[in-house]
């Protein structure tokens, strides 16, 4: 593949657009985490983007990958508590709507 | 023919990630997020990433969404209609909704000049992928286990936090158990009838599998 | 010899112990209300350590005679000033450490032994011990300390004690006791900084330290140079420091209040030894005074003054003890006077026939308060000596000695005082002669004081009260203290008494190693005398104007309060004026106090409500303003947060992009 690196680093720039879009329009909880999930996966192609620009035949960029990999699994992580915390939300609220949580205010 | 499947991938992961935004259903939004990261996997794959790519499809395509999916069907979110009986706005209000939106788009546009600021002619050329692909195993994992042996810890204690964290925040309130997470649950609902069923609750139709279970 | 310490020290350890007795006792009553606990220990630990403290000194004393005029235990280096100073302590017997020190611990443990019955019942019987104990200990590291920074410490702690003794009944009358006791506190903190500044500035003039050895020596090789008036304005200093605690003139006003204490705190403290620690000093700095003629005059001036003051003051005074407190502050004011003119002998003299004569009396008032169920007022007392005889006779002792009738131990000591005085003549006769005054004035309220008490009808209420006589371990250091003030005269017996019966001024002898040093600077020669028949004469005078006043106060008196009513009606203002002590505490009041709470309504009001209150107000509000503003940014809603975070972070990316990072 001979696409160039800032062709890849546009897509992780729209992706994250798109993801932060959703993230801070959309009411509904999942469809907000899974914003974020977006918005970290387009972090992770500026990653790969960025190691695979660095990498010589010889000697190759790992630590891009390797935080992609980190990356991922806090991202898991993250998807599972959030994904907890709609569920005890609901559990309370019979809702999983953003606007039913504003305990912080008080 | 590999960058032609690029651009191709490229289109699909933004429609996928844009039909994550607006799709009236979560089930939609799940599966069109699945399609995103497949799409997203395929250019790791071109790009030369082989590991990385078949971990995104496992732990993104496989668990994750998974159980995003599942909690989507488990919360019986699938119809918004069917849980509350009438259509909620998908968005927030029209003004905050717009101040999102340009934001969002500010923050596209900034990476997209950014992107072109640089002058990429001068970084090195792109290089052929050598038959190992960009990140091999062996190399990775050397790095991993001694370079980076201390972020791997962390990570798996992260993970183990999280196991525990997550079977404490979902775990169900039986009858006369302690109200968790709230507080002014308890304080209700303990003095006056331990055993009574939590008011606000409903009950699920069946308990629930642990999260974590899913990714385990 | 080390065993110096154990003189201050015993008593401490007596402090401790009753201190504990006392919280045993506490304990003891949070059970019981009633209980007693093991308080009445307190009495017999602290009489044995006294009396050991009295055992040591009485050691050291005699370590001291013939040749050996000083003993003096290790020194502690106890504040390293500089290179070359150290402010070292040690324990100092000399000739006259040694005397005041078997002063205070002979007289101390005669008061503690009455106090043991005296205190008897009372709630605090093991904390006065613990106390009076404290303050003994104090008074002996006040006088034994080879240094002026270890004086200075006892006589901080002997002011501590005098307050928490005055105080001692804080929750009777009203809580006037613990007004007394800080007003005691507060005059002497304005004695006890202008000691500090003199300490300081001897420091500074002198550079030798602050041992006495050292800083007497070079105060004495500066004599007679010019240049010496920082020096003396030390001296000044440390003479204010002396009015403090001795009650002389301006700072007299405390100790007719201390009298709100336990009659045997006034014994011991107020009368005995405390008040006489000024007295000490000078003695104790008597070559730096020597040198300083000026100041010298200054001391003899209020002392004086202080005296007249004083015992005209007492002439009106209704309360018992009120007569003996201001008789006290004239008595001092004598022995600043005979300081004043060089006759440190003299002084001393004085300091220990009056210990005995004046702790005897207010022993005896103490007694017939004892015995009147509480009350002071002497007017309404009368024809005691037929329910307290023994008590009576002590007291007549008592008082004939302070009243100066021949031959007794006041007699005496006074009569050196007036004729050391006379001998300086010059504008000294003024002196003379006002203190020939006051000792009229003594006499006469001395013997209208026995009179109204023990003479008389009897003007008590006979049904309520019924008078008795104290227990003998009352009465027997009453009886001990009235055969020293009989005899106490013979230590210093005028040189032409002493002529007649082959006796030398054994006083003086005594105190010739300490006091020589100032006497060389003062006389530089031997010190002149009076003539024989010049002696005879003030003798002779003396006597008379003693006896006379004494009968005319007596007999003005002792029928009661007709007397009393006469002088009311002949001179009601004088009879005001002298009733309130020149007005010198009102004085006080309205010149300083009442200007010193107004200064303090206006720092509280002003000051600190209006300003520090204000500012700190302003920004409390300032921030609550804000929080109201910000609030709203908080609103708990989640996509808010999140659009905020988004929009920084936008904002970021932005700035970034432009820096072409």
């Amino acid at each position: 593949m001979s696409v160039p690196t800032e062709h890849l680093l546009g897509l992780a720039a729209i992706l994250f657009a798109i993801g932060m879009a959703g993230f801070l329009t959309r009411r509904n909880l999942i469809v907000v985490l899974m914003s974020i999930e977006l918005m970290l996966n387009a972090a992770n192609l500026t990653l790969v983007a960025g190691a695979r620009m660095h990498s010589k035949v010889d000697e190759l960029s790992l630590a891009g990958p390797i935080l992609a990999i980190f990356v991922i699994a806090v991202a898991a992580v993250e998807a599972a508590v959030g994904l907890a915390l709609v569920i005890a939300l609901y559990r309370r609220k019979q809702t999983v709507s953003l606007d039913a949580v504003s305990e912080l205010r008080d | 023919m590999a960058d032609l499947l690029f651009y191709l991938m490229a289109a699909l992961a933004t429609v996928a990630g844009v039909g994550v935004v607006v799709a009236r259903s979560p089930v939609i939004s799940v599966v069109s997020l699945l399609a995103s990261f497949g799409a997203l996997a395929v250019i790791y794959l071109l790009a030369g990433y082989q590991f990385l790519a078949a971990i995104q499809i496992l732990v993104y395509g496989g668990a994750v969404m998974v159980l995003f999916l599942f909690t989507v069907m488990l919360l019986n979110l699938g119809d918004p209609d069917v849980t509350s009986g009438q259509t909620e706005p998908l968005f927030h209000g029209s003004r905050r909704s717009l101040i999102g939106l340009c934001t969002a788009t500010v923050m596209g546009a900034a990476g997209l000049v950014a992107v072109l600021r640089v002058a990429w002619n001068e970084m090195p050329s792109v290089l052929a992928i050598p038959e190992g692909g960009l990140d091999p195993l062996d190399q990775l994992a050397a790095q991993m286990f001694t370079r980076y042996s201390l972020p791997f810890e962390a990570a798996s204690v992260l993970l183990l936090a999280t196991a525990v964290g997550v079977l404490v925040i979902a775990k169900r309130n039986r009858p006369g158990e302690k109200a968790f997470p709230s507080r002014a649950v308890a304080a209700e609902a303990a003095p006056t009838a331990p055993a009574a069923p939590q008011p606000a609750s409903k009950p699920l139709p069946e308990p629930g599998p642990e999260p974590e279970e899913v990714l385990s | 010899m080390n065993s110096l310490w154990l003189i201050p020290a015993l008593p401490f350890v007596g402090s401790v112990v009753c201190g504990i007795l006392h919280a045993l006792t506490l304990k003891a009553r949070k059970a019981n209300p009633e209980a007693h606990g093991p308080s009445a220990l307190a009495g017999f630990v602290a009489m044995g350590a006294i009396g050991a403290a009295c055992v040591f000194a009485l050691q050291a004393f005699f370590a001291i005679r013939g040749d050996t005029t000083s003993v003096v235990s290790d020194p502690w280096a106890w504040i390293p000033i500089d290179g070359t100073n150290t402010a070292n302590v040690a324990m100092l017997v000399d000739r006259l450490s040694g005397a005041m020190a078997l002063v205070v611990t002979g007289v101390g443990l005669l008061i503690h032994v009455y106090a043991s019955s005296y205190m008897k019942g009372d709630p605090g019987y093991a904390k006065f011990f613990a106390y009076l104990n404290l303050f003994v200990a104090m008074m002996l590291i006040l006088i034994l300390s080879s240094s002026l920074v270890g004086t200075f410490v006892g006589w901080e702690g002997v002011g501590l004690c005098s307050y928490l003794l005055i105080g001692f009944w804080y929750d009777k009358q009203d809580g006037w006791p613990a007004v007394a006791g800080q007003k005691a506190f507060v005059m002497n903190r304005i004695g006890d900084a202008s000691f500090l500044l003199g300490m300081f500035l001897l420091f500074t003039q002198l550079g030798v330290g602050f041992d006495y050895s050292a800083i007497n020596e070079a105060a004495a090789s500066r004599a007679g140079g010019a240049d010496n008036g920082m020096l003396a304005l030390a001296a000044l200093l440390l003479f204010g420091g002396a009015c403090g605690k001795s009650a002389q003139l301006p700072l007299s006003t405390w100790l007719p209040d201390a009298m709100a204490g336990p009659t045997p705190v006034s014994a011991l403290i107020h009368a005995a030894t405390m008040v006489t620690s000024g007295i000490y000093l000078v003695i104790r700095l008597n070559p730096l005074y020597a040198m300083a003629p000026d100041v010298m005059y200054v001391i003899a001036v209020v002392g004086a003054l202080t005296a007249f003051f004083a015992a005209s003051s007492a002439l009106v005074q209704r309360d018992l003890k009120g007569v003996l407190a201001y008789s006290t502050v004239s008595q001092l004011g004598y022995m600043f006077l005979a300081l004043g003119t060089g006759a440190w002998v003299a002084a001393l003299f004085h300091v220990i026939t009056h210990a005995f004569f004046k702790a005897l009396l207010f022993l005896g008032a103490g007694s017939v308060i004892h015995g009147m169920h509480e009350e002071q007022d002497m007017h309404k007392m009368g024809g005691l000596r037929r329910h307290m005889p023994r008590t009576f006779a002590t007291f007549i002792a008592g008082a004939a000695a302070l009243s100066g009738l021949p031959l007794l131990s006041g007699f005496f000591s006074k009569d050196e005082i007036l004729a050391q005085v006379f001998l300086q003549g010059g504008p000294m006769y003024l002196l003379w002669g006002l203190g020939v005054v006051t000792a009229m004035l003594t006499a006469f309220y001395t013997w209208r004081m026995v009179a109204l008490t023990f003479f008389g009808p009897e003007r008590f209420d006979v049904d309520r009260v019924h008078p008795h006589e104290s227990p003998p371990l009352m009465t027997v250091p009453l009886m001990i203290l009235a055969v020293l003030s009989v005899i106490g005269g013979v230590m210093g017996l005028p040189h032409v008494v002493g002529h007649l019966f082959h006796v030398p001024h054994y006083l003086h002898d005594w105190l010739e190693p300490v006091t020589r040093a100032g006497d060389q600077i003062l006389h530089r020669g031997p010190a002149p005398h009076l003539a024989d028949s010049t002696e005879w004469l003030l003798l002779g005078f003396a006597s008379l104007i003693a006896f006379a006043m004494a009968h005319r106060g007596f007999h003005t008196h002792k029928h009661g309060l007709i007397g009393e009513e006469t002088m009311q009606a002949k001179h009601p203002a004088a009879a005001g004026v002298l009733s309130k002590a020149w007005g010198l505490d009102e004085a006080y009041q309205k010149a300083i106090v009442a200007p010193f709470k107004l200064l303090a309504v206006f720092i509280a009001v002003v000051i600190d409500q209006l300003g520090i209150d204000g500012a700190v107000n302003a920004v409390g509000r300032s921030a609550q303003a804000a929080g109201t503003k910000l609030k709203r940014f908080s609103d708990g809603s989640i996509a808010g947060y999140g659009l905020w975070m988004g929009a920084g972070a936008a904002v970021l990316a932005l700035v970034l992009t432009w820096m072409g990072a």
